[in-house]
Order: structure tokens, then C-alpha cells, then sequence
């Protein structure tokens, strides 16, 4: 059967057009590194897991609902309709109960948490639910065409030939690709069939059970007569709707409320000693009545699983609580969008401003690199004092001038790189397009420095530990939605969250609120959004193609937007180079730089606006920054003048500096204080010398001087009567000796040394280091356990024979394949041992011997023996799989 | 604002940068006066600071955080950043969650809107104890006793009280103005009016600018007796002439209670000092709080309250309150203090624009440097560090050039103020001038303060008793010798001696003598922040360029 639904999808794959098969590839590019040989690969390769994985995360909610119900109602539905009416329970029109507030229970098992909230409600959707049930249903079947045609085009479902066998669907509702099913297991929340559910059930207790079933009817109604397998027959009676009521009708009204607690998912509960033996009469817990009578039944030690057919029944035969082919919409507080902007880009040129002064200061006073990489604390928070900034911030600034490639790693340092000149010379406005998008791009979370990893170990500002990868599209995907929003709504962290889970309700991305929470804190800072909002440079900034999907409604909301939309566009239109027209829109809004200062006599000047380059250095280096912020407040002190002094300058220089760049008239106290340090500065001189020649004489040390031989000496005259000398005591004391005069040395007090050999000595070293033989401990027992397991393990593997599982055609042989699915479903079938390779959440290569026990939802559940644990492992991280036989 | 640059930049540590010259600043200034502290009036570009507390101020005052952010988006020339904006709704939102009213059932209650800042600080270990019973979810009982503490410790947890609570009127005493040859001035009467309608709190006026005049304006509403507290005997003389002289109260109604006299009279003028005496450990003097039912108290410079007074003032809480003061500046920061138990800032006028509108002279400050002889500065660098303030302000190069100024000023009537006896006899001796210091007994001070004014004496060497309150009006050149290390209000209080209006209109000067790169230059430059930053600048000059000045005058 699978076999030759294989075939049909690759006849079907290669009957599309190119022009289908190029939307395909564009879609999933996937499917084409490399390239496969022929379209038998494509279509291997398209229902292979890691792929359809791939595929399935990018489908919205609408559209993955449309598919799991095409996956779980088998045999296919009758026409569109039935499929619409199978899909969700909301659909029902005749419902008293308005089908609106969309998404305003729980969602169902797939949906992330955040799904539960969404849309406030009132605003949305509800004026069109509200109209009559026809007008709903076709703005409900065309989403539905809408969201087939998706699926077709995403290869994840195709028709069947029209020369088929008509029985298993209709013409115009198409099939799950191969391989769907898997990887969408378990579809829409439900639980596995009862048939897998009670397989391995004793056959008495199935008996036990069936009786139960029976009881209430009539005794001869056994149905043990017609011969076939317990599980077969219970499973029989479960599919049947009138049999599971009864049922659900007998137990008592908690455990009617535990199968509402499983009956949207997840199917499973844990329950202690699951596989206790209960019957009907023998019940005492609501459990043990629903385990009496199979409505649910042991999948494991602890766990107990809702039969999908029970379910189906409880759901009322539709899968999915409620479906709305709309997104929510993002909602929050309005801003006026002129404030928005301003305030954005009061943002973005204090961040900007921010980088560059890190980047100045870095590359006159570099913090180190750790060993362990990244930057040190201590450096951080001189980072946070010298910027003046929150210690989230200072970690942002950081990253993000790492990110655009301005600071980097140089040879133990953290220094600005050569890019920094060039992009410090820019317009401000085309330095924060640069910090924006490289923002924009990395898969760094600058928001975790300061918390520690899943090892515990400390994750530092520039530690490649801050890596979270799906980083960078999450923040793609906020802007989109932030970009989605009516104009000037500063949307929720909820109803982002809610958008989000709607529109990639398959994504998981670790702790997706918090990332998604740091997005909206960071575009904030950065200055892309202003009050919340999405500014005009923030959206070109994105160059947001805005999604199209979801019918209608998005251009309804277009128009609205109107406005704002022509003006994020400009005329400029040109929606690929983002980042110019993001500068563009920017540059109007900034503060012009200015080339005056205001110098008053309080001994301050301020630049009321960023100061032109030049300016700036120069009046930095002779005042102290007191206050910034649109202006900067300096303030003159002898320290400040000094430090202009050091580097070179004369007190004229500075004062006719001042002179140029003040729009007001020095102060005479200012010009006072730079004349008054400059009279003391250098009054004192300081220098190095390692011995002297002191004479009272002038005249001999005049001779010393003239004496070719004392050019060694690198002697200089400090005083008529003082020589300094680079030269040791020693050598001097020899040389002039040798130059025949007859020198003393001095003590540093003036005392005369005499010379006398001394016996000589060394240095005590420390003292032997005496090691203590440390007795077994108690805490060490278990890691020697482990030593030996990994030990045991590693044996294992080296002594298992292995057999390579058969690649598929045209397979990458590094990728996992619907093989490695067979093969360890084979296993799971006969409680054999396997070997995988596997990539850990680091992403390093390591081996495990496994005892699997299930694989659904992308996950295989096993014993690892190399751990002694049960672990949960991700299909498309297995590299290989081979059977161990001992 | 359309596409006109603002006179406003705002900065990211929460200070205000106003250009003065733009055409919108006057308007800017009033519409960020009410909640953003003046810091710096340089002449080009003025400070402000928005702290929680100008924001709580303001809320006193009834703005609320709308017209503040307002205010500043309109005039601020760059975009302000978000940070500030949402801190000012949130402080703002802080003030009055929690007031203080009274129960016709419970008296004094703490009512909040808020229940769950009710719960914050009554988990809070200090506060608790203050309260009484919770009898309902939103309010507990205070003891009125308690009702200044509590507002004090609100203030440090970030909550600030607001006090509904009211005022009992006292003992009815009638006080009117008596305007005759004189007249209020316009900012005198908004001082008094915006105190009335604010029902407690401080008025911050220059020097000179007639601070007591608005305590008896003050007095005047309340129609009640007063109790006015002082720094020392002199002011409380003066303030007593003062008070026979601007209103309807004669000698028979005011009472002094100082060292010397002890008086309980319907106004009744006390003393810092006495009021906290203490003899075996209890204060002597309390009962004075108590002797009458007085319907106002007047805490002159209350920038320099002793922490006594505060405590006593923390029982007062039920009676009106009335702060005057030049500055707000606390050497020891309890400006919280200030603010909770005497109530918040109701008005405040820059020097600078009370010296253009001519209720205050015209001053010039400058500093004179002098450098140390050769033997002067090896003494120097041989004294211990906790003696070298002494020497170097001491130095005796600095009596050469206080007397070449006093030469200078020969026709005009001079002050030389200093901080050290030994010092200050040694002048006095020198420019034969008389001096007065702690122990010249009041008669005799008000006898040379009386010559001085008659222009009998025209120099007058005083040590820092003269720091306050002194009314001296024909003063117009004053010198400071030494003063008390880098205290910033000492060196206001001390210009401000010689701020009152002259009678021919002519300025005044002040001149600080330092000794040159010593500690006295760092204490001088710390010294003279608050003065440069309200607009005074101060010109340096070497002290051998003293004649020279002269000449070229």
C-alpha cells in the first residue's frame, strides 16, 4: 500500500508543470541541496521526515488544520464540504453558538500555548461571522481551495490519477503525500488508534473489557463467535459512535471530566501502574472505570493514552476546536504615527551613537578576550558605566557593533576591525541601517548575557553561547507582524505571540516568548519601533513582503494602513534594497550635526547636537562628557585641559580652538583655568635613569662628558654637578674605572658601598608538595556507576555488528530518511537494541545505544543505555541507524 | 511645534537643557518650571533636572504626567527618548496612591486606590508598627501621632503620602499687612497665595529677596498665632522688627523664647539652638510646640534644619507649615525630608530673573588668587592634612589683599566675612575695623550692625554668625576670606548678604580670596558651583592685579 502510494506521488510529482515544480523547489529549497539526480529523488527526498518537517513548520494554522484532517479522516472525505464540516468544529452554521471569537478556547494539541489568548476578540472577525451562514461558507470553502492549493504547491498533498480506484477519496480532494502522516503524528492531538493503543494488552483483560462493553446490552451479543482477534473486535466496537456513548454515558461525571481533560489533546496522561487490572465491577477510581472499559487504555508503565476513536467521538467527529482561516489580529495601544517615528529615530541615533562611542573607546582601551570566548563581566559593566546605560543595553550595543562586523577578536583583544573607519564616516543614518540589519540577521540573543547555559556555565556579552539558531527569522517574522498591524498599533507581546503561533503554529523555537519579548525590547532600543509602534524606517528596514496569505483580509487592512504604507514606500518603491530606504526615511528625522559649541563660565560647553567628527574628538579631549543625550554637556577641569596638554596641545591651540567653535564668547574664567594648567603642566619633569655621576667638581664631570668612551655611558647632564646615566650602578662604576678615575658607588641613601664578596645563596623553594591520598567518597560512587556504563556502552558499539539501514534512492546518506523511520519502527516491533548516530543540542556528532520505544511527532522515545535514561530524540538529528545484534 | 527647532533638548540622564536666547524659551521655562528642578543658570543654556520629586511636586501641585510628557514632546528639539517618558508616567503614577485622610469613624486613616501598593508597604518592617488597625481592605488606621513618620518613610519606599488630612485652624489671632510706604511685591504675593492654597510647604526666594515679608504674608491668611523657628538670636530680632513694622502685630504680641528671654506670645519667634537644647538627655524645650494651639509655624532657612527639628516637626503634621529658604541644596541630602515633613516645594524664582526685575542688586563675584610665599608653601606641604584648609585660608598673604580691596572700596560700605577667629581678629586689627564673632554679646552686634547701617563703620569684619538673616541693605562689597571647607549654600547665604537692593541702585560685589594651587582653590571651585550655576559667574584675577583694576576703573 505505502509502496504504491510512493509511485502514484512521484507520477503525480512528475506530471506538474516546471513552472509548479519551480514554486516547489522556491518553496522548499530544501528539497535541492544538492540537487537530486532525477524526480524519483525529488520525490524521496519530499517525503523524506527531515524535509517534511521543514515544510510542515512553515504551513500556518489554516492550512496544517486542512492537512491533518486530510491525514486522519480515512477513507478520504466524500467532497469539500465534508472535508470543511470534518475540519472544525465551528463551521457547524446552524450552531446557535457564534462561530466567532476565533481561537478563544485552547487550541488544539499542535497549537503552541501562546494560541490560547489571541485576538481580544470584539474587533476582529466577528461582523463577518456574523453574517449569514452562506456567505461564511464560501468565504470558508475559498480559503479552503486556497489552503489545498498551498499544499499542493508545497508538494505535501497530491491527487490521485483520475484512473484510480475511486473508492479512497474524490476527484478534487486531494491525498497526504507520502510520509505526512508520520510526521505530523499525532495529527490534530489525538491519540494512536485502539488498535495500537491494546496491542499489547493481555487477551483476558481484552475479554474483560468487551464483556464490559456488552453488559449493558443484551448477553448474547458475545461477539467472540466470529472468530477474529480480540484487539480486532475491541477495536471494532470502538469505532462504533452508539457503543462509545453508552459507554461515556455509564462512568461517573469525574471521570467524564478526566476524557475532557484528554479530549483535545494531549491524548496521554501518566498515570502510576497504568497496567492494573480492573473490570467493570472492580472499579473504585473514575480511572479505573474508563480503563474497565477501554475508553482508555496503557501505553506504557506510567501512561495512559485516549483511544483515537473515543476521541473522534468526544470531539463531536470534528478535529479541530476552532478554525479561522484569519490570523489574529496584532492588537495594542495606537500611537500617533509622527510621535512613533520621532521617538524611533531618537532611538536610533542614540544607539548608534552609543556603538560608536564603544567602538572609540575600545580602541584606545580594548577589554580582553576570554579564554572560554566572549567578553568579561567586569568589562561589561565598565561598558554599562562609560555609555550610561541599562546592563541589558550595554550587552546589546555590544553584540550588535559585533554582529555589523565593527569589533571582533583580534589577537586576545576585543578591537574595533577596519570596517569600523569606513562605517564611522558614514551619515549616522546610514550607520544605523547597517547596525539595524546585521540586528535584523543574527542568530544571537543578546538578551540572555548575564543567565547561564544549559550547563550552568555563565553565558557572557560575545560568548558564541548566545547562539540561539531560528534566532534571526524569529525576528524577520515579528517585524512582519509588527509590519501587519493598522497603523500606529504598538502590538502586545501576547498578541505578537498569538500572531506568530498562527502563523507557524508547527515552529519550535526554544522559549519563543522570551525571544519573541527581547525582539520587541531591542527594535524598541534600536530605534525601529517608537512607542511600541513599527516606525516607517523600522518597516523599510525589513523591506517586509508582506504575507498574503489568509484571503482577503490582509488587503482590507492594506487600505487601511493606506497612509503609512505610501509613506514607508516613498516613491522610491524599491522594496529589495531595504536598508537604503530605511537611511532615507531615517535621515529627515535625525538631528543635523552642528560645528559650534556653547561655552559658558561655569566651566561648561554644550553641543546643543551631535557634533561633526572632528569637532568632537577635539572638544572630548579637553572636556569631561557630563550629560548626553540629543546634546552633549562637557565640562572643562584641570584634569580635563591637562589631558589636552599631555596629548600635545599648547594652551594657545586650545584656546583658539575654543575660540573658532564657540558661537559665544570665551569665558574668562575657562581661558583662567586652561592658562593656570598650563603654567603648572610639565613644571616638574620626570624621567627615567638607572644611576648617576655626582661630582662637586664641574669640572671633572665636564671631562667625563667630553671622554669618547663615556658615549657608551649614554650619560646626560641633569645639573652641574649630576650626570644620569642608562647604565647600572656596576657598569658605570667599572667603566669609569676603566676610563681611570676612581668612582664610589652610593647607597639610595647616600651612603658609601663598600665591596666585599659575599657567600652567595639562593632562594628556599617551596616547600615539597605533600599529596594527601584522598579516600573513595561517597559522591564518587556515582561517577564511577557512569564511567562504567559509558565504558560498557562504548564496548557495545565497538563489538555490534553493524548493517548500514539501505539509503534511499538518490538520498543523501548523511540525511535522515523515511528508512531510519522503518527501521526503527522494525525495532520497536521486536524490542531489538539499535545504534544511532545523533547530533546533541550542540550540534557535535555522538553515538547511543538505544532501546526505542515509539516515534511520533518527529521524536523517537528509547531507552539510552549509554545514559541509563529514556530520552526524547529528534528524528532529523539522527545521522545513521544500525541494527545491533549480540 | 511646527518645523521650528525647540528650545529644549532633553538628555538621557533626565536632565533638561533650555537655550535661552530661543524665542519660545520664557514659554518653555514656565511650562517645565512646575516639574523639573532648575540646576544650572549659566548664561547661555539653563539645567533642569527632573527628579522624582519635582515630579511628585508637581503632582502636588496638580499637574498630572499628561502635561508633563506634553510639555516636554512640544519644546523638546529632538525626539525624546521613550525611557523618560514612560519613568515620568510611572513616577508620577506613584504620588497619591496612597493618601492620608481623615475617617469620620477611625480619624487619621492611610486610603489607598491601589490595594496592591497598600499590601507593598505595609509588608514593609518600619512602616508597619506606625499603623493601626486594618478595618477594611483599602485603608488602615494611623496614629495621628505617626503622621509625619509615616509620610517620611512613604517617601523612601517610593510611595509618597499625599496629605488630605487638613489642618486644624488654631487659636485665632488677628494679622493683617500693613502696607504703608511699602507694598508686597508681586512675587512675594504668589509665594504667599501658592503656600496658602498648597496648605504646607516651601518657598525658595534668593537672598534679598524678602523671604520674611512672605512669612508675615503667610501669617496674614492664617489670622492665627505663629510660631516662627530661627536660625539665632539676631534673626530673630530682626524678624520681630520686621514683623512691627509690616504688619498689624505689635511689640506686646511677639514673644522671643531664646537663650536670654523666654516669652510665649501669640507670634512667638524661637531659635534653632534653644529648641534644641537637650539637658540630661530630653529636649528642654518641647512644650513650646504645645504652649498654644498655633495655627502656623515658620521654619526660616529651613535648608538648614537640624535633624532635631525635624523629628519634632514629624508630630507637627496636623499644623500648617511654612519653609523659607535660597536654596533647597542640603549639604547632608535630606531634601526627601524636607519635602515630606514640611511639604513640597510651592514656589521658586531664579536669581538671575529677580536680579532683572531689580528686586535683588546686581552682583559681580570674583576671585582673587593669591599664591603663597616660597616659606608659605613649604609650610604648607609639611602640614597635616586635616590642618591644610586651615593654613592655606589663613595664609598671610590673604590679609595683604583683603586690605588693598578694602583700600579699594574705601567709599563704600564692606563686609569682610571669614571662618576663622584668629584670623578674623588679626584683620580687624589691620583695617581697623571692629569684629564681631560667637562671643560679642547680642547688644553689642546689633550696635555695630546699627553703625554699619548708618554708614558710622564702613568696614565690618564678622564671622559666620553673619552667615544668615543678617539684614544689612547698605552692604555692597563683600569679602570672604575663609569659609567653612566647600559648603556651597555658605557661599550663597554670604552674596546673599550683600543682594538687597541699594539705595542708589549701584550693584555689589563679593570677592572670595584662595590661596593658589592649595585645597582652598578646590574648596573655592566646589564653593562657588551653586552661584555659578544660578547665573553668577566669577571672574579670576591674580591678587597683584588688584591695583591694577583699580586703576584701570
Amino acid at each position: 500500500m505505502e509502496r504504491m502510494k510512493g509511485r502514484e506521488f512521484t507520477e503525480w510529482l512528475r506530471c506538474r508543470s516546471d513552472e509548479q515544480l519551480r514554486a516547489l523547489v522556491t518553496a522548499r529549497p530544501e528539497l535541492i541541496t544538492p540537487v537530486p539526480a532525477d524526480i524519483d529523488g525529488l520525490a524521496a527526498r519530499a517525503s523524506s521526515p527531515s524535509a517534511l518537517g521543514r515544510a510542515l513548520d512553515r504551513l500556518d494554522r489554516f492550512t496544517l488544520c486542512v492537512l491533518e484532517t486530510l491525514v486522519v479522516m480515512r477513507p478520504g472525505p466524500a467532497d469539500l464540504r465534508s472535508l470543511l464540516a470534518r475540519a472544525s468544529y465551528d463551521t457547524d452554521g446552524e450552531s446557535g453558538e457564534p462561530a466567532s471569537s476565533p481561537a478563544s478556547e485552547p487550541a488544539s494539541g499542535t497549537a503552541s500555548e501562546p494560541a490560547c489568548e489571541t485576538t481580544s476578540g470584539t474587533a476582529t472577525g466577528t461582523a463577518r461571522e456574523t453574517t449569514s451562514g452562506t456567505v461564511l461558507e464560501t468565504s470558508l470553502e475559498a480559503a479552503l481551495e486556497a489552503a489545498l492549493d498551498r499544499l499542493r504547491e508545497n508538494a505535501l498533498v497530491y491527487d490521485r490519477h483520475p484512473d484510480a480506484d475511486p473508492d479512497d477519496g474524490v476527484v478534487g480532494v486531494p491525498l497526504p503525500a507520502p510520509g505526512v502522516a508520520e510526521a505530523l503524528d499525532p495529527a490534530a492531538g489525538l491519540g494512536p488508534p485502539a488498535a495500537e493503543v491494546f496491542r499489547h494488552h493481555p487477551p483476558e483483560q481484552i475479554e474483560a473489557m468487551l464483556a464490559a462493553m456488552s453488559s449493558g446490552t443484551r448477553r448474547g451479543g458475545n461477539p467472540r463467535r466470529n472468530g477474529s482477534a480480540p484487539v480486532e473486535r475491541l477495536t471494532a466496537r470502538l469505532s462504533d459512535p452508539a457503543t462509545v456513548a453508552r459507554l461515556v454515558a455509564e462512568v461517573s461525571p469525574q471521570a467524564r471530566a478526566a476524557l475532557d481533560d484528554l479530549t483535545w489533546g494531549p491524548a496521554s496522561g501518566r498515570l502510576p501502574n497504568a497496567r492494573r487490572e480492573v473490570t467493570a465491577a472492580t472499579a473504585r477510581t473514575p480511572i479505573d472505570q474508563l480503563l474497565a472499559r477501554g475508553l482508555l487504555g496503557a501505553t506504557g508503565e506510567e501512561t495512559v493514552a485516549l483511544p483515537r476513536e473515543v476521541a473522534l467521538f468526544l470531539r463531536n467527529g470534528r478535529l479541530h476546536r476552532n478554525l479561522s482561516p484569519h490570523p489574529p489580529e496584532p492588537a495594542g495601544a495606537v500611537r500617533d504615527l509622527g510621535l512613533a517615528d520621532r521617538t524611533a529615530a531618537g532611538q536610533a541615533f542614540t544607539f548608534t551613537r552609543a556603538v560608536e562611542e564603544l567602538c572609540e573607546w575600545w580602541s584606545a582601551d580594548p577589554p580582553g578576550v576570554l579564554r572560554a570566548g566572549g567578553l568579561a563581566i567586569r568589562d561589561l559593566k565598565r561598558v554599562t558605566q562609560t555609555l550610561d546605560v541599562p546592563e541589558w543595553v550595554a550587552g546589546l550595543v555590544v553584540e550588535v557593533a559585533h554582529a555589523a562586523g565593527l569589533i571582533a577578536d583580534g589577537d586576545g583583544e576585543w578591537l574595533p576591525t577596519d570596517a569600523y573607519d569606513p562605517w564611522r564616516i558614514r551619515s549616522v543614518e546610514d550607520q544605523w541601517a547597517g547596525l539595524a540589519a546585521a540586528w535584523m540577521g543574527m542568530d544571537r540573543v543578546p538578551g540572555l548575557i548575564g543567565e547561564r547555559d544549559e550547563r550552568d556555565r555563565p553565558l557572557n556579552a560575545l560568548h558564541p553561547g548566545l547562539r540561539r539558531a531560528g534566532t534571526g527569522r524569529v525576528r524577520a517574522q515579528v517585524l512582519r507582524v509588527l509590519a501587519s498591524a493598522a497603523p500606529g498599533v504598538a502590538p502586545t507581546v501576547e498578541s505578537v505571540l498569538a500572531r506568530l503561533a498562527w502563523e507557524r503554529p508547527r515552529q519550535r523555537v526554544a522559549r519563543l516568548d522570551r525571544i519573541v519579548e527581547l525582539t520587541l525590547r531591542e527594535a524598541e532600543h534600536l530605534g525601529v519601533t517608537g512607542l511600541g509602534a513599527l516606525s516607517a524606517h523600522g518597516a523599510a528596514l525589513g523591506a517586509v513582503r508582506k504575507p498574503r496569505r489568509g484571503a482577503g483580509k490582509d488587503r482590507d487592512r492594506a487600505d487601511e494602513r493606506g497612509k503609512a504604507d505610501k509613506r514607508n514606500r516613498g516613491d522610491k518603491g524599491d522594496r529589495r534594497d531595504g536598508g537604503g530606504t530605511a537611511a532615507e526615511l531615517l535621515a529627515p528625522l535625525l538631528p543635523q550635526p552642528v560645528d559650534h559649541v556653547l561655552l559658558q563660565a561655569d566651566l561648561t560647553a554644550v553641543a546643543p547636537g551631535p557634533l561633526t567628527t572632528g569637532l568632537q574628538r577635539q572638544i572630548a579631549l579637553m572636556a569631561d562628557v557630563e550629560s548626553k543625550g540629543g546634546a552633549t554637556v562637557y565640562r572643562f577641569g584641570e584634569a580635563s585641559i591637562r589631558r589636552a596638554l599631555d596629548a600635545g596641545q599648547s594652551a594657545d591651540e586650545l584656546i583658539s580652538a575654543l575660540e573658532r567653535h564657540s558661537a559665544t564668547p570665551v569665558p574668562q574664567p575657562l581661558r583662567y583655568l586652561v592658562t593656570d594648567v598650563a603654567r603648572r603642566h610639565g613644571r616638574i619633569r620626570v624621567g627615567t635613569a638607572s644611576a648617576y655621576v655626582r661630582c662637586d667638581d664641574p669640572a671633572v664631570l665636564d671631562e667625563v662628558l667630553a671622554d669618547r668612551r663615556a658615549a657608551l655611558l649614554r650619560l646626560r647632564r641633569l645639573a652641574p654637578t649630576v650626570l644620569a646615566s642608562k647604565t647600572s650602578r656596576a657598569a658605570l662604576v667599572d667603566s669609569l674605572r676603566a676610563m681611570g678615575y676612581s668612582p664610589m658607588a652610593e647607597s639610595s641613601d647616600g651612603d658609601v658601598l663598600v665591596t666585599r664578596a659575599d657567600a652567595r645563596r639562593t632562594v628556599t623553594p617551596p616547600s615539597a608538595f605533600t599529596s594527601v591520598a584522598a579516600g573513595p567518597e561517597a559522591d564518587q560512587c556515582d561517577l564511577v556507576a557512569a564511567a562504567v556504563r559509558a565504558v560498557r556502552a562504548g564496548d557495545e558499539a565497538h563489538l555490534a555488528r553493524r548493517h548500514p539501514a539501505q539509503a534511499p534512492e538518490g538520498e543523501v546518506p548523511r540525511s535522515p530518511s523515511s528508512t531510519t523511520i522503518d527501521a526503527l519502527r522494525e525495532a520497536i516491533r521486536e524490542g531489538s537494541r539499535v545504534w544511532i548516530g545523533y547530533l546533541d543540542s550542540q550540534g557535535h556528532a555522538t553515538s547511543r545505544i538505544l532501546e526505542p520505544a515509539r516515534v511520533e511527532g518527529g521524536y523517537l522515545t528509547a531507552y539510552d543505555e549509554t545514559r541509563a535514561t529514556i530520552h526524547r530524540f529528534a528524528l532529523s538529528r539522527i545521522t545513521g541507524i544500525t541494527d545491533i545484534r549480540s | 511645534m511646527t518645523g521650528m527647532a525647540g528650545p529644549l533638548i532633553v538628555q538621557s540622564d533626565k536632565t533638561l537643557l533650555l537655550e535661552v536666547d530661543h524665542e519660545l524659551a520664557d514659554e518653555c521655562r514656565k511650562a517645565i518650571a512646575p516639574f523639573a528642578e532648575l540646576e544650572r543658570a549659566p548664561e547661555h543654556v539653563h539645567t533642569y533636572r527632573v527628579t522624582p520629586l519635582a515630579l511628585w511636586n508637581a503632582r502636588a501641585a496638580g499637574h498630572d504626567a499628561e502635561q508633563v510628557v506634553d510639555a516636554l514632546i512640544t519644546y523638546s528639539r529632538y525626539p525624546v527618548p521613550h525611557a523618560m517618558l514612560v519613568d515620568v508616567a510611572e513616577t508620577m503614577a506613584r504620588y497619591g496612591r496612597l493618601r492620608l485622610e481623615k475617617h469620620p469613624a477611625w480619624g487619621l486613616v492611610l486610603a489607598t486606590s491601589d490595594r496592591a501598593v497598600l499590601e507593598e508597604v505595609l509588608r514593609s518592617k518600619k512602616v508597619r508598627p506606625l499603623l493601626g488597625e486594618r478595618f477594611s481592605a483599602d485603608a488602615v488606621a494611623v496614629h495621628p501621632s505617626e503622621r509625619g513618620n509615616i509620610k517620611q518613610l512613604l517617601l523612601k519606599l517610593g510611595w509618597p503620602a499625599e496629605d488630605l488630612a487638613g489642618y486644624v485652624d488654631g487659636e485665632h489671632h488677628p494679622i493683617e499687612l500693613r502696607e504703608e510706604g511699602w507694598s508686597l511685591r508681586p512675587y512675594q504675593k504668589e509665594a504667599a497665595d501658592a503656600f496658602w492654597n498648597g496648605g504646607s510647604g516651601v518657598v525658595v526666594l534668593p537672598c534679598g529677596a524678602g523671604k520674611t515679608i512672605v512669612g508675615a504674608a503667610a501669617m496674614a491668611h492664617a489670622r492665627a498665632t505663629t510660631l516662627i523657628l530661627v536660625t539665632n538670636t539676631v534673626s530673630a530680632h530682626q524678624w520681630k522688627q520686621e514683623l512691627i513694622r509690616r504688619t498689624s502685630l505689635t511689640e506686646d504680641e511677639i514673644g522671643e523664647y531664646t537663650g536670654a528671654k523666654k516669652e510665649i506670645r501669640p507670634v512667638t519667634i524661637a531659635t534653632y539652638q534653644v529648641m534644641t537644647t537637650r539637658r540630661q538627655g530630653t529636649y528642654r524645650h518641647l512644650e513650646l510646640f504645645d504652649a498654644r494651639d498655633w495655627g502656623l509655624i515658620v521654619y526660616d532657612e529651613v535648608h538648614l534644619l537640624p535633624a532635631p527639628i525635624f523629628r519634632m516637626t514629624a508630630d507637627l503634621q496636623a499644623r500648617r507649615r511654612v519653609g523659607l529658604t535660597a536654596t533647597l541644596v542640603r549639604e547632608d541630602g535630606r531634601e526627601g525630608d524636607v519635602f515630606s515633613l514640611i511639604g513640597p516645594k510651592r514656589y521658586d524664582a531664579p536669581w538671575k530673573e529677580m536680579e532683572n526685575q531689580g528686586w535683588i542688586a546686581p552682583a559681580e563675584c570674583v576671585e582673587v588668587r593669591v599664591t603663597l610665599s616660597d616659606e608659605e608653601r613649604l609650610a604648607y606641604a609639611m602640614t597635616e592634612a586635616d590642618e591644610r584648609y586651615r593654613f592655606c585660608a589663613t595664609t598671610p598673604s590673604k590679609l595683604r589683599v583683603a586690605e588693598a580691596l578694602v583700600r579699594r572700596h574705601a567709599d563704600e560700605q564692606v563686609l569682610v566675612i571669614g571662618q576663622y577667629i584668629d584670623q578674623l581678629d588679626e584683620l580687624g586689627e589691620h583695617l581697623d575695623a571692629p569684629v564681631i564673632k560667637g562671643e560679642t554679646r547680642v547688644r553689642e552686634r546689633e550696635r555695630l550692625f546699627q553703625a554699619f547701617r548708618d554708614k558710622e563703620i564702613p568696614v565690618l569684619v564678622v564671622s559666620k554668625v553673619a552667615n544668615f538673616s543678617i539684614d544689612l541693605p547698605e552692604a555692597a562689597v563683600a569679602i570672604q576670606v575663609s569659609g567653612t571647607f566647600g559648603s556651597r549654600q555658605e557661599e550663597a547665604q554670604r552674596l546673599g548678604r550683600v543682594l538687597r537692593p541699594k539705595a542708589d541702585g549701584g550693584g555689589a560685589r563679593f570677592y572670595s580670596i584662595v590661596s593658589r594651587d592649595t585645597v582652598d582653590q578646590d574648596f573655592a571651585a566646589h564653593r562657588q558651583r551653586f552661584l555659578a550655576e544660578q547665573g553668577y559667574a566669577y571672574h579670576i584675577i591674580d591678587a597683584d592685579d588688584v591695583g591694577e583694576e583699580k586703576q584701570a576703573k
